[in-house]
């Protein structure tokens, strides 16, 4: 109730307005106070509480067991894995979510409607459908004769079936608002095509492309269903950190689990943060 | 429809929207491509020159600034491609603030301008490349009143100033004939007339044209400017008798509806002393007439022999 009054202060002292302001104002007070009440609570009992159950359970045996289990070599293998997988994948994913991006945006063709529901398909399925459906395209018994299960282009190919449609989905409506005109002005100016798309079209799409990058990374690195059944998850080589994590549960070392649980967690944590640095960089640019 | 815009020259594409006007602008520019004819510059045919060489500065009437760059990297981006010199970039920039009036915008990005400085920024971007023609969409079309006014005036001045060969396109008749000293009017894609702004008000090639320009009335079987007709209380040899159907005060004009006594009904613009000194009333008996200046002028004899 406090924030009430002070909203109602900091109305502006206009005589003739000044009903209608406090009245506006007091709304907003309240609602501004009961807002972030509900959404602290919300996040608590959603994310905070299970992240500090997970800290809790990674420290149970100390920090030096913790530290002894997190950069264990199975788990520093399955972390390095991971991260490099997925880093793989989110640059890889960026390009081409441009590349399909721009297609379904700037150019007309039969069954774009179709095409454009499929991108979403990835988010719809059960990840182990998808893994599923990738085994049996490209692993043993491959139509094509194309057999990578148990390799690490599986776990590659698997993560960049499950995060296209971020890479796809966070740079489509930023190329839809582009300004054609600006595009014809710099051509107008000079530019070759290739200025032009440097110059003119990158700098307004980058920070979606990183945007989208970022989710994808994000994604990849806690990815499971998709990637355990075609990577084969074998130790040192095809295990990734979430399969690694879930073995771990299964022999019950419920500690080990978590403390590479809480690796992860502040990988993407970091992540999350550098994102919103960057982005705030791009915005200096004025860029709406 | 062939249309010759002499070099210096500030020529205006005038006519009702979607009748072709853009269209032929951004066809000179070579951001369009015609079905058939040519366009050419100072002699050269120039049709299949794509639009990055062919030296032709362009204004959008939404100015398409470029959002993530300053107003100084704006107005450098077309040498900034060419890859001059950085002093001399820098140099011809300032140059151009100046004329513009934004070199204390100069850090500043679009999105903090105002319409009249973002369209004086697109407008000190088309020139920094020195263009041979320069070209201008409905250049006011997106400001507010007043802003037009002034702008207007400044690119006439700025016009006298670089003398670049200039074309504009615009919807507003008045705009046009304060701008411009050539005049194109332009409907449905087909050239109605080319000429100075005076001789096309006063010599309209046709009824599309008078009525496009200015208000129009039937006198005597063929149609005038309301203002080059009188009111007389007594008759003269060339009046017209009849009878005032109403008398409507707008400002600083006085509009007359008279039913004159052959059966046609004409209106007549009168200034506000004009019309107090006649005093005129619904119902009063007058004589309609060309004033001196019409017949001796125009518009009247030109389409009566058309």
């Amino acid at each position: 109730m406090v924030d009430v009054g002070l909203e109602t202060h900091r109305a502006p002292p206009s005589a003739l307005s000044a009903k209608s302001t406090r009245t506006r104002a007091l709304s907003r007070g309240a609602a501004a106070a009961s807002g972030p009440a509900l959404a602290v609570t919300y996040l608590s009992l959603l994310v905070l509480l299970p992240l500090a159950a997970i800290l809790s359970q990674a420290f149970t045996g100390g920090p030096a067991a913790f530290w002894r289990e997190a950069t264990s070599p199975e788990s520093l293998a399955a972390l390095e894995l991971t991260v490099v997988c997925s880093l793989i994948v989110a640059v890889f994913n960026a390009l081409a979510g441009l590349l399909i991006a721009w297609v379904m945006v700037r150019d007309e063709f039969a069954g774009k409607r179709v095409v454009n529901a499929v991108i979403d398909l990835p988010f719809a399925l059960p990840t182990v459908v998808a893994g599923l459906t990738l085994l049996s395209l490209y692993g043993p018994s491959s139509p094509f004769g194309v057999n990578v299960a148990g390799t690490r282009v599986a776990i590659v190919l698997a993560l960049a079936f499950v995060t296209l449609p971020f890479s796809v989905r966070t740079v489509q409506p930023v190329i839809a608002e582009l300004d054609r005109e600006t595009e014809e002005a710099a051509a107008s100016l000079g530019a070759s095509p290739a200025a032009v798309a440097k110059r003119i079209v990158l700098p307004s799409i980058a920070p979606a492309m990183l945007a989208g990058a970022g989710l994808a990374f994000a994604r990849a690195v806690g990815e499971f269903g998709s990637v355990v059944l075609i990577s084969g998850s074998l130790p040192y080589k095809t295990q990734v950190a979430s399969a690694w994590i879930y073995s771990l549960y299964g022999d019950d070392f419920l500690p080990y689990a978590a403390a590479v649980s809480t690796v992860l967690v502040v990988l993407a944590l970091a992540l999350l943060l550098g994102m919103g640095w960057l982005r705030r960089r791009f915005d200096v640019g004025g860029i709406q | 429809m062939t249309l010759e815009i002499p070099a210096g020259s500030l020529t205006a594409l005038l006519g009702p929207s979607g009748g072709g006007k853009s269209t032929l602008l951004r066809i000179i520019a070579g951001l369009e491509t015609p079905d058939r004819g040519t366009v050419e510059i100072d002699g050269v045919d120039v049709t299949d020159v794509p639009v990055r060489k062919r030296g032709v500065g362009f204004c959008f009437q939404h100015y398409a600034p470029f959002r993530h760059l300053t107003v100084r990297r704006n107005v450098a981006f077309g040498l900034e491609v060419r890859r001059r010199p950085k002093n001399e970039i820098r140099e011809k920039v300032d140059e151009l603030l100046d004329l513009v009036k934004l070199a204390h915008l100069a850090d500043r990005y679009p999105s903090q301008l105002s319409g009249g400085q973002r369209q004086r920024m697109a407008l000190a971007r088309a020139l920094a490349i020195e263009p041979r023609v320069l070209l201008l969409d409905e250049p006011f079309g997106a400001l507010d009143a007043q802003v037009r006014q002034q702008l207007r005036r400044w690119l006439r001045d700025l016009h006298e100033k670089i003398a670049v060969t200039t074309v504009l396109v615009t919807h507003d008749q008045e705009e046009a004939m304060e701008v411009a000293d050539r005049l194109a009017i332009i409907n449905e894609g087909h050239l109605e007339q080319v000429g100075s702004p005076s001789q096309i008000y006063d010599r309209p090639a046709n009824e599309f044209v008078l009525k496009f320009l200015g208000p129009a009335t039937q006198f005597g079987g063929s149609w005038v400017r309301p203002h080059d007709l009188t009111v007389h209380r007594v008759g003269r040899g060339t009046g017209q008798p009849g009878v005032v159907e109403r008398v409507t005060h707008l400002g600083f004009e006085v509009r007359v509806d008279v039913h004159l006594n052959n059966g046609e009904r004409t209106w007549v613009q009168l200034s506000r002393g004009a019309a107090d000194e006649l005093g005129l009333e619904e119902s009063d008996v007058v004589w309609v007439a060309p004033s001196p200046h019409a017949l001796a002028a125009t518009g009247m004899r030109q389409l009566s022999s058309a």
